[in-house]
């Protein structure tokens, strides 16, 4: 039989790339008894509702962007928090933490993760250099979730939103002036056509996942099943290197098109670390139980 | 069943219940349940209601009602008899004469609406009954609209471009720069049609009265006062920066509102016909647009499309052969599924064949736009023949067959940036460096 | 029963309108202060939150509640090259069957719109932006529409049936 799967991004994008060879796995281990086609780029359905397709069975699996269910229950968003887990290691502890409470959570919906890998950490885009959280003071910042204009906010910055198909232009009309995005993303928009410098602040490292729907998966002979979560461990170890390779070329590409690349300055550092600590603490009072027990799970070890 | 068996089967049905005279929207819809339902193991109903939602409410879309509401308040407000007035005594002598006004207006309205539709609906909506009186040949009319409103996907800003771009990592300013010049070559071609008709015929083209000197076409040219203020105003807010695209089409309807109100014609009763009239058309447009991306859907599952773009990669290609056969594809596809569909739905197939061949990714989208643009004059699916038929009232056969040249001359378009792939990587190399 | 019916397709409509009317004024709104940050810098900036989600499923409203009253207006587009040439009576059972068709076909369509809905609904689904709406309030809105979408496509076909003619003249040249 044949899985159709949905992602929202293009063939390019390594998390792409990544399933197709999750799909050729699958296949192979199978003996083309389970074929995986992939239809990437939102051809089949819009992002927002692949998860919804999935649920209810329009395709037995799929993969979406984890914190755009933030708003259903905010253990989703834990990694797209800035400042909390801040690099590939810390990233995998909190995965680690989140992965047995969504899992639990997204059962109630029918659903089953299957492996999640994330994107490169995300920096800071602008014209000139940021030397501390006082340079970001007044410049129209792009935001596009509660969290960043909270953040922008915060660091007293004008919150605009921009969707990322108009980031460009937003960029060359003065619509907003930084933006803080992963490497992938300014590489592939070929940022240095709109800004000069890029700050290594690594401020969060959100994930994709991928989910699949509990009963088109127990529908699947013992051997099948096997076969599936096999890829899906592979795929997520795969994933996860991927993301590492991703973050260095992509940073290499801006570099070569004449960006500076820059280390933020302990000040910097030190101011933005500040307003992820009180940004922490009103998340805490909106958390329920079961996202409070990720960030406890998380900050324990 | 084999590929070409199925898709014969859906075509014929689509054939059978446009021409039993089922409403353009519900054809396609049945088209695509019976995909669903017969050739994929997809929940037909529950992959429709999903469908039908997420391609409903997205941000882009918006600007679609905002722009007829605006070529509706434009019409009703004299504000479009002025632009004529305006320009008739400096086009008097250039043969095609009025003409010109359906080629230039949609050129420049395209480069505030990223869409066709939206650029045949408000431009046609103004020009349509204003050439129709002043005696032009109603095909022409319809032709150089269903042409030029092409321009919408080609000249910057650009759905397809978006779509392309996002789908193909493309840099979206890039590819709208890359845009301007074959737009630009796109508006000679079509003007220089008009004036070739119009030079080898020129019986069917109304004369004006008497003729003018400069000063009376001065005197004149403050009808476009209004007019002029209205387009600077909005690329305006989208070039400073305080508008988005989308953001830009509100403030065409604020400042055509404002325009009419202080030209001292324009009542409230106006506008609420206005409102109404736009209301209904934007829900026609919304129909099919509807219908269109559940047939979508449906080929996905099917995975016809795909197979098709796959097989033509076995064959082995040289590049100029590889687009020959892409263009026949492409255009066959685009009869009968609307053109964006056809971009997203091989997009993942053609693109890599493509790159493999040789051809810049960037060049390949702006060719896409203009094999799009064709498709939106091929009957029996095409957008702007549906727009237009919602103007005019008249059938899209007969509209199709006064923007056939206007297919060849987008064929031309295709011909001339293949052979001078310069036209299209020419700015975007000078912005780079 | 008639004057209700027309009065809803026609206060549907009107709804739909009022849709299309209110993104033109939340957009403008946001166009406004954006203006208006240009000028006084940070200090007053502001953000409608949300206002493209706002406005994406105000488009949905105005495009679902404004389909019965377009068809009955005349205005949804159909081709027209062979049922033109045909008599009146074949004429006729031609559009039964499509108002047929197109009755099932709605009410289909606002069947398993309905169960989504009802899916949305059960599990909380919320929309991804700055303020979280509940999916369910838009997406019944499209329910609606869609029903009165199928009740306007029985009526005319009982009208059709009556009459023993074609009711609906397409009118769209105004
Ligand atoms: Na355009
Ligand atoms: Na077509």
């Amino acid at each position: 039989q044949t899985w159709d799967m949905p992602t929202p991004y293009g063939d390019t994008t390594f998390h792409t790339i990544n399933i197709r060879d999750f799909a050729k796995d699958v296949s192979g281990a199978t003996d083309g008894k389970l074929e995986v086609a992939v239809h990437s780029a939102g051809s089949l359905f819009p992002h927002s509702e692949i998860k919804n397709a999935v649920r209810s069975g329009q395709v037995p699996i799929g993969e979406f962007f984890l914190s755009t269910l933030a708003n259903e229950d905010l253990a989703f968003g834990v990694d797209s928090q800035p400042f909390l887990a801040t690099s590939y290691e810390q990233a995998a502890k909190l995965w680690a933490a989140q992965k047995p409470v969504i899992t639990e959570l997204l059962a109630k919906q029918g659903l089953m993760p299957l492996f999640s890998v994330p994107w490169p950490a995300q920096g800071l885009y602008t014209n000139g250099e940021i030397k501390t959280v006082d340079d970001l003071a007044g410049l129209r910042f792009r935001a596009y979730n509660p969290a960043l204009e909270e953040f922008a906010m915060m660091a007293k910055a004008a919150p605009v939103q921009v969707e990322a198909s108009d980031i460009a232009q937003a960029f060359t009309t003065g619509q907003v002036q930084a933006m803080i995005t992963s490497p992938s993303t300014g590489a592939n928009s070929k940022a240095w056509d709109f800004v000069d410098t890029y700050t290594k602040i690594d401020a969060w490292l959100p994930k994709n996942i991928v989910v699949v729907n509990k009963r088109a998966f127990d529908r699947l002979s013992a051997d099948e099943q096997s076969a599936v979560m096999a890829a899906a461990a592979k795929a997520e170890t795969r994933g996860w290197e991927m993301s590492k390779k991703e973050a260095a070329d992509k940073i290499a590409a801006m570099q070569e098109n004449g960006m500076h690349i820059v280390d933020p300055s302990p000040e910097l550092e030190a101011g933005l670390q500040k307003i992820g600590d009180e940004m922490l603490v009103k998340w805490k009072e909106k958390a329920l139980p079961d996202a409070m027990s990720v960030l406890q799970a998380y900050q324990a070890n | 069943m084999s590929d070409p068996v199925v898709f014969s089967i859906l075509l014929g049905l689509l054939l059978v219940l446009l021409a039993g005279g089922l409403w353009v929207a519900l054809s396609l819809l049945v088209v695509a349940l019976a995909g669903l339902t017969f050739f994929s193991n997809a929940p037909t109903g529950l992959v429709m209601a999903t469908t039908l939602w997420g391609n409903s409410h997205s941000w882009p879309l918006a600007a679609l009602p905002l722009f007829i509401l605006m070529g509706e308040i434009l019409l009703r407000s004299r504000l479009s008899q002025d632009m004529f007035s305006g320009l008739a005594p400096w086009l008097g002598r250039t043969p095609g004469r009025l003409l010109h006004v359906n080629v230039l207006g949609c050129a420049i309205f395209a480069a505030v609406s990223g869409s066709s539709a939206a650029t045949a609906a408000t431009i046609g909506r103004m020009s349509v009954p204003e050439l129709t009186k002043r005696g032009y040949p109603e095909s022409l009319i319809l032709g150089t609209l269903a042409g030029s409103a092409t321009l919408g996907f080609l000249i910057p800003p650009s759905v397809i471009l978006i779509v392309y771009g996002v789908a193909t990592e493309q840099s979206i300013a890039r590819l709208f720069i890359a845009g301007i010049l074959p737009g630009l070559m796109l508006v000679v071609l079509f003007g220089g049609y008009v004036a070739l008709r119009a030079w080898l015929n020129p019986g069917m083209i109304p004369a004006e009265e008497g003729t003018p000197s400069l000063r009376d076409k001065l005197r004149a040219s403050r009808n476009l006062l209004p007019v002029v203020a209205l387009i600077g105003g909005v690329i305006g807010t989208i070039y400073t920066g305080v508008a988005s695209p989308t953001d830009a089409a509100a403030i065409g309807v604020v400042f055509s509102l404002i325009l009419a109100v202080a030209s001292g014609t324009f009542s409230r009763r106006d506008f609420i016909e206005a409102l109404l009239s736009a209301t209904r058309t934007s829900a026609m447009i919304a129909f099919i647009l509807m219908g269109a991306s559940v047939l979508s859907v449906s080929m996905g599952f099917t995975g016809i499309p795909r197979n098709l773009a796959a097989w033509i990669g076995t064959f082995g290609l040289t590049p100029y052969a590889l687009l020959a056969v892409l263009t026949v594809f492409f255009i066959v596809l685009g009869c009968f599924l609307d053109g964006i569909s056809v971009v997203v739905l091989t997009t993942s197939i053609i693109l890599p064949m493509v790159q493999a061949a040789g051809i810049d990714p960037m060049w390949f989208g702006i060719y896409l736009v203009l094999v799009v643009e064709m498709s939106q004059i091929t009957p029996p699916v095409g957008f702007n023949l549906f727009v237009i038929q919602g103007l005019t009232g008249f059938d899209i056969m007969k509209i199709a067959r006064a923007a056939f040249p206007f297919f060849g001359l987008l064929l031309l378009g295709v011909l001339l940036i293949t052979l001078f792939p310069q036209i299209v990587t020419f700015l975007p190399d000078a912005m780079g460096n | 029963m008639r004057r209700l019916l027309d009065k809803a397709y026609l206060y549907s409509a009107g709804l739909a309108a009022l849709s299309i009317l209110a993104i033109c004024l939340l957009v403008s709104a946001q166009v406004c202060l954006n203006i208006l940050a240009r000028l006084g810098g940070p200090d007053l900036s502001f953000t409608i939150p949300s206002y493209a989600d706002f406005s994406g499923y105000l488009l949905a409203s105005a495009s679902f509640l404004a389909l019965a009253h377009t068809l009955r207006h005349g205005t949804h587009i159909r081709v027209n090259l062979v049922i033109s040439r045909l008599s009146e009576r074949p004429r006729w059972v031609l559009e039964c069957v499509t108002l047929a068709v197109a009755t099932l076909t709605s009410f289909y369509a606002t069947w398993f719109a309905a169960l989504m809905t009802m899916e949305s609904w059960q599990y909380g689904d919320k929309s991804t932006g700055i303020v979280a709406i509940s999916i369910w309030m838009p997406q019944s809105v499209m329910v609606a529409g869609l029903a009165l979408l199928g009740v306007a496509f029985l009526d005319t076909l009982i009208e059709s049936l009556r009459a023993g003619r074609s009711v609906i003249v397409d009118h769209t040249v105004e």
